[in-house]
């Protein structure tokens, strides 16, 4: 409060209930507001209580809040309350009221005990603020969320079980293919003499060569579906969170690429890597993933550099992987997270699932991944994970 | 103990249960060959509930099982035969397109002798056929006769 009204003087009393009347009316303009006696009577009522519960103000006084009880709360739940304020502490919490047509409505409620000068609550102060639609949001959002769980789990059954059944006539196609390349191979055998020009344009060139289409074919199917299938498993793995020695984990996946890192002749610098929370194995797999990558993507007209550091910030640990090597166009980087999408597949092997499933474990585990590059000169690629000191 | 008699094949797709046959006589295994196209009918067989063909104790059989077909399943079967106090002694090959880790577990917990991957590439799939036609043509396996 600004001033400091004198109170023994009746100017400063009457300032200092003008001043109090003004804080009430603040209040009621803002809550809804009732007060009860000490053995729970309801005294006052403020119209936004009246208006909310559809009581007329002479129905509320003299009972008490029993008359709005929607029977939502178990009694433990009141007993609680009631416990808490008696002992001259204040209640917070939010209640499901009734109101007088049997409508429900939601309220966040503060309850205010007043004491008497032997220190027992003489009244008690609710104030209360309408939360309905908020609680109404938070189902309608929680209904949407388990949707979505389910939906994305039917999905990844649909990929698995698509994927899986794919793979059988698939066998078929390939299986005699061959059978059919043996036999043509017998008939060229058997024919090799034979001078007619039609059978040796079918059996020297045209069947084989239908033959290897469809060999290549067969060879790229089955290539994306086990992609699938890897997808579709990785989220029915079980995740063992825990705290990650990341200097150790960053290590352990630059031996694994050590024979890769010697062809490419490749210099990697790895800096103070603070620890995070995550999965050992999957977190594993995404920095292996990241190297194995700055290393196919390096550029032949320079020695690979690769540099590895980490930071924390925010409650978030963040590495970055950074190269120097042929870098992605700023129109192709939205693209390198998608399913399947390779940015240059004549040159380099592999499925296009990498950075797809790095994205999907860092997601389930809290974490981020994102990329910063430009064309022909490097790629940053930054992994958030949450730090070990700010985890509950 | 004795030779392998006749190989069952229990798988519901026509062109494999061929491929499979195939491999084997190409890789020198010249046993007879029984072909099921799914569970309940090699149940139907070994549990002797059919006259052509029959179940002959004394033949040594060895069983390739695929997992997913009509009907009866391949784990179901496997789970039947190895809670068989006769038929437990068979050996039971899983031969099946699934390498889900989960699904591999499962079939050696229940006790399956061994399991092969189907790979699609051709050259994989022959090479585990006759590495399987070298195993059969070594093993030794137990008479099926009930104890009478």
């Amino acid at each position: 409060m600004s001033s400091e009204p004198s109170k023994s003087t009746p100017a400063g009393i009457e300032e200092l209930v003008h001043e109090l009347t003004d804080i009430k009316r603040a209040l009621d303009a803002h809550s809804i507001v009732a007060i009860t006696d000490a053995a729970g009577k309801i005294t006052y009522v403020n119209d936004k209580f009246c208006e909310i519960s559809k009581y007329a103000r002479e129905e509320l006084l003299g009972q008490d809040h029993r008359i709005i009880n929607s029977r939502h709360h178990p009694k433990s739940f009141f007993t609680n309350l009631w416990k808490t304020i008696a002992s001259g502490k204040v209640w917070k919490g939010e209640i499901k009221n009734r109101a007088k047509d049997g409508s429900y409505y939601w309220v966040d409620t503060t309850i205010y005990p007043f004491l008497a000068a032997n220190g027992k609550p003489r009244q008690y102060v609710a104030i209360r603020t309408d939360i309905t639609q908020r609680k109404e949001d938070e189902l309608q959002l929680k209904v949407l969320a388990d949707e979505l769980a389910a939906k994305n789990k039917e999905l990844e059954t649909i990929v698995y079980v698509v994927s899986h059944d794919l793979r059988s006539p698939l066998l078929n196609v390939q299986g005699f293919g061959n059978a059919l390349k043996r036999a043509c191979g017998e008939l060229t055998d058997k024919f090799a003499d034979a001078s007619d020009a039609t059978l040796q344009r079918l059996l020297g060139t045209e069947i084989p060569r239908a033959l290897k289409f469809i060999e290549t074919g067969v060879t790229k199917m089955d290539t994306l579906l086990s992609g699938f299938l890897r997808f579709s498993r990785l989220g029915r793995v079980a995740m063992q969170i825990q705290p990650l020695d990341m200097s150790r984990l960053v290590h352990g996946a630059v031996q694994v690429l050590k024979f890769q890192t010697e062809q490419a002749d490749a210099a990697i610098e790895i800096g103070t890597l603070p620890d995070c929370l995550g999965d050992n194995t999957l977190v594993g797999q995404v920095f292996t993933n990241l190297l194995d990558n700055a290393l196919k993507y390096r550029d032949p007209s320079r020695r690979c550099r690769i540099s590895i550091q980490g930071k924390v910030e925010d409650g978030k640990a963040i590495y970055t992987v950074a190269d120097n090597g042929i870098g992605i166009a700023a129109e192709h980087q939205p693209k390198v997270f998608e399913l399947f999408h390779r940015l240059d597949p004549k040159k380099t092997q592999g499925e296009g699932l990498g950075l797809t499933i790095a994205q999907r474990v860092l997601d389930r585990q809290k974490g981020r991944i994102w990329v910063e590059s430009k064309a022909s000169e490097g790629t940053t690629f930054f992994v958030s994970l949450p730090a070990v000191a700010t985890a509950k | 103990m004795n030779q392998i008699h006749t190989i069952l094949i229990a798988d519901d797709d026509d062109g494999h249960a061929f491929l499979v046959e195939d491999n084997l006589r190409r890789s020198g295994v010249s046993t007879h060959f029984l072909r099921f196209s799914d569970g309940q009918e090699v149940l139907d067989f070994l549990f002797g509930r059919t006259k052509e063909p029959r179940f002959e104790p004394e033949h040594g059989y060895l069983l390739l099982l695929d997992i997913r077909m009509p009907k009866v399943d391949g784990v179901a079967v496997l789970q039947k035969i190895k809670a068989d106090p006769v038929l437990h002694k068979m050996p039971v090959i899983m031969l099946t397109t699934t390498d889900d880790p989960r699904e591999v577990d499962r079939c050696h917990e229940l006790g399956c002798n061994i399991y092969i991957h189907k790979p699609v590439s051709y050259e994989a799939f022959t090479e585990a056929i006759a590495q399987l036609g070298k195993l059969v043509g070594l093993a030794q396996i137990p008479r099926l006769k009930r104890d009478a």
